[in-house]
Order: structure tokens, then sequence, then C-alpha cells
């Protein structure tokens, strides 16, 4: 059951930053000022993204992969996006700080995750996944980006404390 | 690339240095306000909504001409728009035409030997400044910023920190105007009409072009000095007795602990150099300059600390050098505010320069210190001279005045603007009390009972209006709110 658990972990976090997306992309958009600045946060999280992903693959022990903190880190990133009201004056500099936490965690996330046995079989039911529950979200029409971002902010914060008693439980 | 790539410290740093140009790079929220067809028109503060019938943007004399003749014969109203920073719903009425003039922004001759310039009434005083600066030229009057436009600024006789050229009426030397006939006429200075273009709002016809009165871009000494409120009366009188400066301008505090006790006077000291090479500045440090505002408006302590590091920022600027030009180039973007359910108004009172101690006296009985908690806040103070105009029909000088320019914020709850008009009703008896008046170019917060002690030429203004716009095709909210 624990090993279960381990295994579908990484697929719901693949599958959640998927769905969250669109709904991320319009708090962005919401809070950038300008197209430009839009672009930019973008770019932001991409060169974080890309020091994340290196910072693992230059890892020596990377049994130690404190994957854990990494779900708890992302989900903190969410759950702050659904705390901050949307009119207020410094929301653009705490979207840049979230698009650095996000970027590097989810490069070193996805830096852990191809390394993992089940990465090639997560990819074709990631796909598959999304697709329905894409369609299945385009049916609730009135509903803030901020509820759906706040429900993946506390999922990602429930797997890593999951994978976190699984690491105690089998220490 | 190679490297970069293989290193995760490398990454970092970039990352790093990416976060600051973004963070450098983030704009400032602007007030969405502006002429709209299909919504509200509103002006800058957005406190007067109101449904136009259409825009026409100015393209040319004969069209202009056209849609007033049009608006005689089919009883329609017309008002005028520049940039729209009055604030008093100046620039339209209910289901009435805008004209648009931003359009119409042509700086047709820059004449450096009689130091004039020909400008369409719809440029800004940027566009003006670009044009003369190559020449060695500058504006004699002008506010302190320069996104204004021409005929913006002339319907609303508007002032600045020239304390030598007194008001910026005297040096309008001519005007192209389209009367409320749909005729087109040239007044000169000395023109009885004049004084009724100048500062009448927009109700005496479209200002097309004027011809203004320029002088030398002379580069100036910048000189501060903190006092007591108490002791700033006599200060700037041994300013104005003083040839050697050119302009001048000065803040109070109206922060908790030195509340309109302390101020500090900026002047512009002569050094007989002229300037042709000196680039217009451009706005900096917006970012800090406006997070520094936005820790003062929220009032207490954070107030204080504001006041202070103004004085700081004074004593940096003390000795420094500054061309006329960029002295009437100052930043807005800074003052930008856009905090949901509030607004931020202006409010401007006259008072004799020989007045200005007991009032402030008076204010000080009257204004609480600390406005933390308070819905209706003060911002700023600037005080600047106001020169006896002899030329405007509404004339707020009509001695030598001392300006106070007052950045206030409240609510948008109806108890809240309630609250505020009362309280700038109360601000402006004060005022009346003290020989003074109040500016009209902002929200209509006073009485018509004020309004008419303030401006005691009222009843001339208001039948010279009738008699050279019979059927009120020019005609807008601040008509409609105090002369009808």
């Amino acid at each position: 059951m624990k090993r279960k658990w381990n295994r579908l972990i990484p697929l719901i976090i693949t599958v959640g930053q998927v769905v969250v997306f669109p709904y991320y992309v319009i708090w962005l958009k919401g809070v950038s000022l300008t197209f430009t600045l839009f672009a930019w946060l973008f770019a932001t999280h991409s060169f974080s993204a890309a020091w994340g992903y290196r910072t693992f693959q230059t890892k020596k022990n990377k049994q130690k992969s404190h994957i854990s903190f990494v779900y708890f880190g992302m989900g903190c990133a969410y759950l702050v996006v659904g705390q901050f009201n949307i009119e207020m004056d410094l929301l653009p500099y705490i979207a840049l700080i979230l698009q650095v936490l996000l970027g590097f965690l989810q490069g070193y996330f996805r830096a852990w995750h191809v390394e993992q046995d089940s990465y090639h079989l997560h990819a074709v039911n990631h796909y598959i996944l999304v697709g329905w529950i894409m369609i299945s979200l385009s049916f609730i029409k009135i509903i803030s980006p901020v509820v759906i971002i706040s429900m993946f902010g506390w999922l990602l914060c429930g797997c890593g404390l999951l994978k976190m008693l699984g690491k105690n439980v089998s220490n | 690339m190679k490297r970069i790539v293989k290193s995760p410290w490398i990454l970092c740093f970039l990352v790093l240095i990416i976060v600051i140009l973004v963070a450098f790079n983030i704009p400032i929220e602007k007030r969405k306000y502006g002429l709209a067809q299909s919504g509200m028109t509103t002006d800058y503060t957005g406190l007067l909504p109101e449904h136009v019938d259409r825009v026409v943007k100015a393209t040319n004399r004969t069209d202009l001409q056209n849609i007033v003749k049009q608006a005689n014969l089919e009883g329609k109203h017309i008002s005028i728009a520049g940039l729209q920073h009055s604030q008093g719903g100046h620039t339209y009425y209910k289901d009435g035409i805008v004209i648009d003039m931003r359009t119409f922004n042509k700086v047709m001759e820059v004449n450096k030997q009689e130091k004039t310039v020909r400008v369409e009434a719809g440029a800004s005083w940027e566009d003006v400044q670009k044009a003369v600066q190559p020449y060695g030229l500058a504006l004699k009057v002008t506010q302190s910023q320069s996104i204004f436009t021409i005929g913006g600024s002339l319907s609303v006789n508007a002032h600045g920190r020239d304390i030598r050229f007194g008001p910026m009426a005297d040096m309008v030397k001519e005007i192209t105007l389209l009367t409320p006939k749909g005729d087109i006429k040239t007044i000169r200075k000395n023109d009885a009409l004049m004084g009724y273009v100048l500062g009448g709002y927009g109700l005496f016809g479209v200002i097309l072009d004027v011809t203004l009165d320029l002088t030398d871009n002379e580069l100036y000494t910048i000189h501060t000095n903190k006092m007591k409120t108490s002791e700033y009366e006599s200060y700037f009188k041994d300013v104005q007795s003083n040839a050697e400066i050119a302009m001048h301008y000065a803040r109070v505090s109206v922060a908790p602990s030195s509340f309109l006790d302390e101020m500090y006077a900026i002047d512009y000291y002569k050094t007989g150099k002229y300037d042709q090479k000196t680039k217009l500045k451009e706005e900096s440090f917006v970012h800090l300059t406006k997070y520094s505002l936005d820790m003062g408006r929220q009032g207490g302590f954070l107030e204080d600390l504001f006041w202070n590091t103004q004085n700081l920022y004074m004593k940096q600027i003390e000795n420094s050098q500054i061309t006329r030009n960029n002295v009437m180039r100052s930043e807005s973007t800074f003052m930008e505010f856009t905090k949901p359910g509030k607004v931020e108004v202006l409010q401007e009172f006259f008072v004799p320069v020989g007045e200005y101690g007991e009032y402030m006296k008076d204010l000080k009985q009257f204004l609480p210190a600390n406005d933390a908690d308070d819905d209706f806040k003060i911002h700023n103070i600037t005080i600047r001279y106001a020169a006896k105009d002899k030329t405007t029909s509404l004339n707020y000088a009509k001695e030598d005045m001392l300006g106070l320019v007052i950045l206030i914020q409240h609510g948008l709850q109806e108890d809240d603007v309630q609250n505020a008009k009362k309280m700038i009703q109360k601000w402006t008896d004060i005022t009346l009390t003290h020989g003074g008046t109040y500016y009209l170019p902002y929200y209509p917060y006073q009485t018509k009972e004020q309004f008419k002690e303030s401006y005691t030429n009222w009843k001339d203004f208001k039948d010279e209006k009738q008699k050279l716009d019979p059927n009120e095709v020019f005609i807008n909210n601040f008509y409609q709110n105090y002369l009808k």
C-alpha cells in the first residue's frame, strides 16, 4: 500500500501541475500589469526551473532527495497565491518570488522524477488523466482560480506529509 | 553556454540577475479614466462618471467649425477635453459631444529671435519643451509637471514654481479661438475676450492654437531651507525681494510629530549661465519615490518617517544645478494611486501672502495632526506663489497669493464623500475669512455660496458667457454645478 502511494504521488503532482496551470496563468495575468511583465515572469520561472533541475542533477547523494520538502514548498507557494488579494500593490513582487520558488522546485522535482522507475508509465497516465480532468473542469463554470490553486496547494502539502510519514515508517 | 548549463551556481546567479531586472521594471499601476462612448466618461479622479453622446477627435479646423455650427442648429452641447487632469467634470457633459484635443498637438513654430512658440492646444507642455529646448529656450510660466495639455492649462489659468513672470495668462501673446458660433478668431493680449478664455474652463470656445512668450533656459542652483511654519511668511518676502531667485516652492509637514509646524523651501538661484545642451530629464527612481509616498500614505509614524526622508533628500539636492526646463518637468508617475474604494483628490486654497502665518495657525486648530485612523487623510501640502492676476475674469489671485496645493485621500462610500465635503467646506470657510479663494479645476466639494464669495466677478463671467454663447453650446459639469 505504502509503496503504491509512493509511486502514485509523483503522478498526482505532475497531473495537478498541468491541471492547475490554466488557473495559475489567469492569476498571473491579473497580477502582471503588462504583457512584458507577464512574459518576464514566465522567463524567471523557466530560468529557475533550469537551476532547480541542474541542482538535483549535480547532487552527489541522489537517495537523499528531500522530495517531501519539495512537495511542501510547492504546496505553500500555491497556498500563498490563494491568500493574497488581487488588488494588493505588492502582488507583482510576490508573484516574482513565487515564480522563482515554483520554478526551482518544479525543475528539481522533474529532475528527480525522470530518474524514478515509474516515470515512463506515469507519462502515458499523465496525459490521459489530464485530458479527463480538464474536460470535467470545463463543466464547472463559476469558480475562482485561487480556489483551485489553493486546493492544489493543500493537496501538495498532503502529499508532502504522506511522503514524510512513509519515510519515517520505513526508517 | 555549456558551462552555464552545467553549473547550478551560474544558473542561480542568472536567476538573481533576472529577478533584479524584473523587480526594477515592474510598472506602476495607473489610474484608469478617460473618454468612452460605450461606457461612462470620467476625468482623472473618476468621481463624476457620465454618459456622453460621442467623442470626436480633433483633426482639422474646418471639421471642428462644422461640429460647432451643427451643434448650434441642433441644440447640442459640446465639451472640450485634453488629458483630463481636471477633476470636476470640466471636460464632458451629460449626453454631450466631447472634442478630444489630444490629436491637435503640433508645435507650429519656434521663433528664436522673438522668443515665442506657436503651438496647437492639444500638445502637452512636454511637447513644447522638446521643441524649444534645442534653441536654449524655456517656458516662462507652467506647472511643475509637463504632462498637461496647453489648452487645458490655459483654461484653468494654471501656475507653478516661477515667481517672476506673473500668472500664466501673462505669457499668452495670441490665441486662435473657435468661437461658440463657429467662427475662427484671433485674440491678442489686452483683448477683453482673453480674460474669459484664459481661466474660462472651456466655456468660451475651443482654443485652437496659442502663441506663448518664452525666456532663456537658464541654469539654476538649488538651495533648500528647513524652517518653522511661522517663519515662512517673512522668509518668502525675502525671497520675493531677492532678484537672484527665479523660482521657488515650499512643502509643509503633514507628519504627526511636526504637523503644520515644519516646512522646507526650495529656491532656484540664477547662475547667469544658459543651457542648450542638458537633456530634458526623464522620470527616474519611480519605484523608490512611489513606495516612499505609499509609506507616507499609511499615516502615523510612517508619515513621520516619510517626512524625515524628504528632509534627507533636500540635503542631497542642496547646491545642485538644474535647468529651467527641468524644474518645470517634475516626476508624476510616483503619485499614482489605485487603491480600490479610495480616491486621491487635489484641492488648492489661496491666501494673501500677509495672511499665511495666521491662516496656518487656524488650520492647525481645525485639522487633526494624526489622521492614520481617519478616512479623510492629508498626504501632502505644497506651497506655490500665485502672482496678482489682472487678466482673467474668474480670478483666484486678486493680490499676491500663496497657494496651498493639498493632496487628500478619502473613501468612495457616500458617508466618506459627505465627510470629505464637510471638511473641505469648513476649510474653504477658514480660507475665505482670511481673504482667500479656492481653485476651480478640482472636484466641487464647495457650495455655490462659497463659489460666489470666492469669485466675486462670477456674475460678469456668466453674463459674458450668455452673451457670447446664447445657445449654451460649450458647456460642462463645472458650468452646470456653479453657473447654471
